[in-house]
C-alpha cells in the first residue's frame, strides 16, 4: 500500500515537472513535533497529487516561529490549530465554541497578516493532564479539579512552555484556582510520558492525540470547567500564494475532514514508536483517504 | 526572573560540580594508570579519545533505559565527557617528567613511594591542573542538556526561550553558561597557582 502511494506521489510531482517546467514551488513549513510534521507531510504530499510542486521546510520550531516565517514569505503555508492561534498568536480571550473561534481566527488573520484558513479538520488536539491509572485510584483524581486540590501532593512533569502559555500553568490556576504542584520538572516533549511512567511524576501534560496515551496505563483528567478551547488543525496560506495557485484550497479541502483525532493519534503512535516516517505515515494515510 | 535564573544557575553548578568531582575521582588515577603502566596507555588513551567524540546529548539518552530521568542520568553523562580530558592530561603530565629528575630522586635514595609524592606530582601538577579547568569548562557548557531530562540547570532557560521565543530568557540562560563557564575556568586557574606555589 505504501510503496504504491509512494509511486503515486512520485508520478504525480514528476508529471507537473514536465508539465510546468519546474515553476516556484510552495514551501510547506511545519513546526518541530510528530504531529505537525505529519500533518505538513500530509498537506505536502495531497498537494503533489493535486499536480503543485512543493518544498517541504519542516521542523520551524515554535508557534512564534512558524508565524514568523510565514509572515515574511519564508514558507507559503503550515498546519497551525485554532485554539494556539486565538490564544498564543492574537491573545483573544478564550471561547468555547469550536466554530466561534475558528471565525474568530480566519477572520483576524486575514485582516492582520494577509493569510487564509482553508477548512479545518474535526480532529481537536487540546491540552490536557494525564495521570497514570494508580495515581488516579490512590488520589481519587478523575476531573481537573480533583488535581487542581491535590496539586500539593502532586509532582508535574511537563515542557517549559506549559509554564508560561496562557493557555498552560498559569491560565489553569486562574481557571480552577489551587493547581500549585509538589514539584514542577520540565522535559523534552516526547520524555515526560516516560517520567510518568517510571513514577519520577504523578501527572504530566499532555496533548490530547499524543500516541503515547493511548496507553492502557494512563488516564486524561476530565476538563470540568471547560478551560482548553478547541485546537482543530488548519491549513494557514499566505494569500498572494493561494490567489497564484488556486487549486491549492480544494487539494487540501478535500482531504480536511479524514483527518480525525483516532486518525492522528494512530499516525503520530506509528512515527513515535520508530516504526515509520512521517513520510510513509502521511502516504499510507492518503492512499486509505482515496 | 531572578529567582528563576539563580536556581537554574544553581542546579546547573549542582550537576556540574558532582559530574567533575566524580570525573577527577576517575579520571586522575586512570591517567595516572596509563602514565605508569605501558601495556594499559593505548587501550585507555584511545578509549579516552573516542570518549570526548561522543555526542553528550547521544550519550544522555542512551543512559535513560539505564537510570530512568532526572539528575543521575545528567551526571553521569557529564561525568563520561569531564573524564577524557583528565586522562589524556594526567597521563601527558606525568610522563612529561624528565627521566634525569627521577634519575636524581633515586640517587637520592627515595622510595618509589617518595619520588612520587615529591617529585612526580609537584612537577606534574601544573598540566594535570590544565585538564580539570578543560573538563570544567565543557562541563558546565554542556549541562544544559540536563533540561530534556526533567534535571533542571541553566538549559531550562534555553529551552524556555526557544518554544516561547522570549529572547530574555535566552539570553539569560546562555550568558549565565558563558559566564559560569568563564567564572569556573578563572577561578581553577587561581587555585591552580595557588597549590602551584604552595608544592
Amino acid at each position: 500500500m505504501i510503496t504504491r502511494a509512494r509511486a503515486l506521489a512520485v508520478l504525480g510531482s514528476s508529471a507537473l515537472l514536465t508539465a510546468c517546467g519546474g515553476g516556484a514551488r510552495v514551501r510547506i513549513g511545519s513546526k518541530n513535533f510528530t504531529e505537525s510534521i505529519v500533518i505538513a507531510e500530509i498537506y505536502a504530499q495531497a498537494l503533489e497529487r493535486a499536480g503543485i510542486a512543493v518544498e517541504r521546510r519542516f521542523n520551524l520550531g515554535s508557534t512564534q516561529i512558524a508565524m514568523a516565517a510565514i509572515e515574511r514569505g519564508d514558507i507559503d503555508c503550515y498546519p497551525e490549530y485554532t485554539g494556539t492561534a486565538l490564544l498564543d498568536v492574537l491573545h483573544l480571550p478564550p471561547q468555547r465554541d469550536p466554530q466561534a473561534i475558528y471565525r474568530a481566527v480566519a477572520a483576524a488573520y486575514a485582516s492582520r497578516y494577509r493569510l487564509v484558513w482553508l477548512q479545518p479538520s474535526p480532529m481537536n488536539d487540546s491540552q490536557g493532564l494525564v495521570t497514570t491509572k494508580a495515581v488516579a485510584a490512590a488520589q481519587h483524581l478523575a476531573t481537573l479539579s480533583d488535581a487542581a486540590k491535590a496539586a500539593p501532593r502532586l509532582r508535574l512533569a511537563t515542557i517549559q512552555e506549559f509554564l508560561v502559555r496562557a493557555d498552560g500553568l498559569p491560565g489553569l490556576q486562574k481557571a480552577y484556582g489551587g493547581f500549585h504542584f509538589a514539584s514542577v520538572r520540565t522535559y523534552d516533549i516526547a520524555l515526560k510520558y516516560r517520567a510518568l511512567l517510571q513514577g519520577n511524576a504523578d501527572v504530566a501534560s499532555a496533548f490530547t492525540t499524543d500516541g503515547a496515551i493511548e496507553s492502557d496505563e494512563l488516564v486524561v483528567l476530565r476538563d470540568d470547567r471547560h478551560f482548553w478551547p478547541a485546537y482543530n488543525v488548519a491549513p494557514v496560506v499566505r494569500a498572494s500564494t493561494l490567489a497564484a495557485r488556486p487549486a491549492m484550497r480544494a487539494a487540501l479541502d478535500a482531504i480536511a475532514p479524514a483527518i480525525t483525532d483516532r486518525a492522528a493519534q494512530r499516525m503520530n503512535a506509528a512515527v513515535e514508536s520508530g516504526k515509520m516516517d512521517p513520510s510513509d505515515v502521511a502516504a499510507a494515510f492518503l492512499a486509505e483517504v482515496r | 526572573m531572578w529567582s528563576a535564573l539563580s536556581t537554574a544557575a544553581l542546579g546547573h553548578l549542582g550537576l556540574a560540580g558532582a559530574a567533575l568531582l566524580a570525573a577527577a575521582a576517575l579520571g586522575v588515577p586512570l591517567g595516572a594508570a596509563a602514565a605508569t603502566l605501558p601495556a594499559l596507555r593505548p587501550a585507555v588513551l584511545a578509549t579516552a579519545g573516542i570518549g570526548r567524540t561522543l555526542p553528550s546529548v547521544a550519550v544522555l539518552m542512551l543512559l535513560l533505559p539505564l537510570l530512568g530521568v532526572g539528575a543521575s542520568p545528567a551526571i553521569v553523562a557529564l561525568t563520561l565527557l569531564a573524564i577524557p580530558p583528565l586522562v589524556i592530561n594526567v597521563d601527558l603530565a606525568i610522563r612529561g617528567v624528565p627521566p634525569a629528575v627521577l634519575d636524581a630522586a633515586d640517587g637520592m635514595g627515595m622510595t618509589r613511594a617518595q619520588r612520587f609524592v615529591r617529585v612526580v606530582v609537584p612537577l606534574a601538577f601544573p598540566l594535570a591542573f590544565a585538564g580539570l579547568r578543560v573538563a570544567a569548562t565543557e562541563t558546565i557548557a554542556s549541562a544544559t542538556l540536563a533540561t530534556f531530562v526533567g534535571a533542571g540547570g541553566l538549559g531550562d532557560l534555553i529551552v524556555r526561550g526557544l518554544q516561547t521565543n522570549d529572547t530574555a530568557a535566552l539570553y539569560a540562560g546562555a550568558g549565565s553558561v558563558a559566564a559560569l563557564a568563564l567564572g569556573a575556568d578563572l577561578a581553577l586557574g587561581g587555585i591552580g597557582r595557588l597549590l602551584e606555589a604552595r608544592t
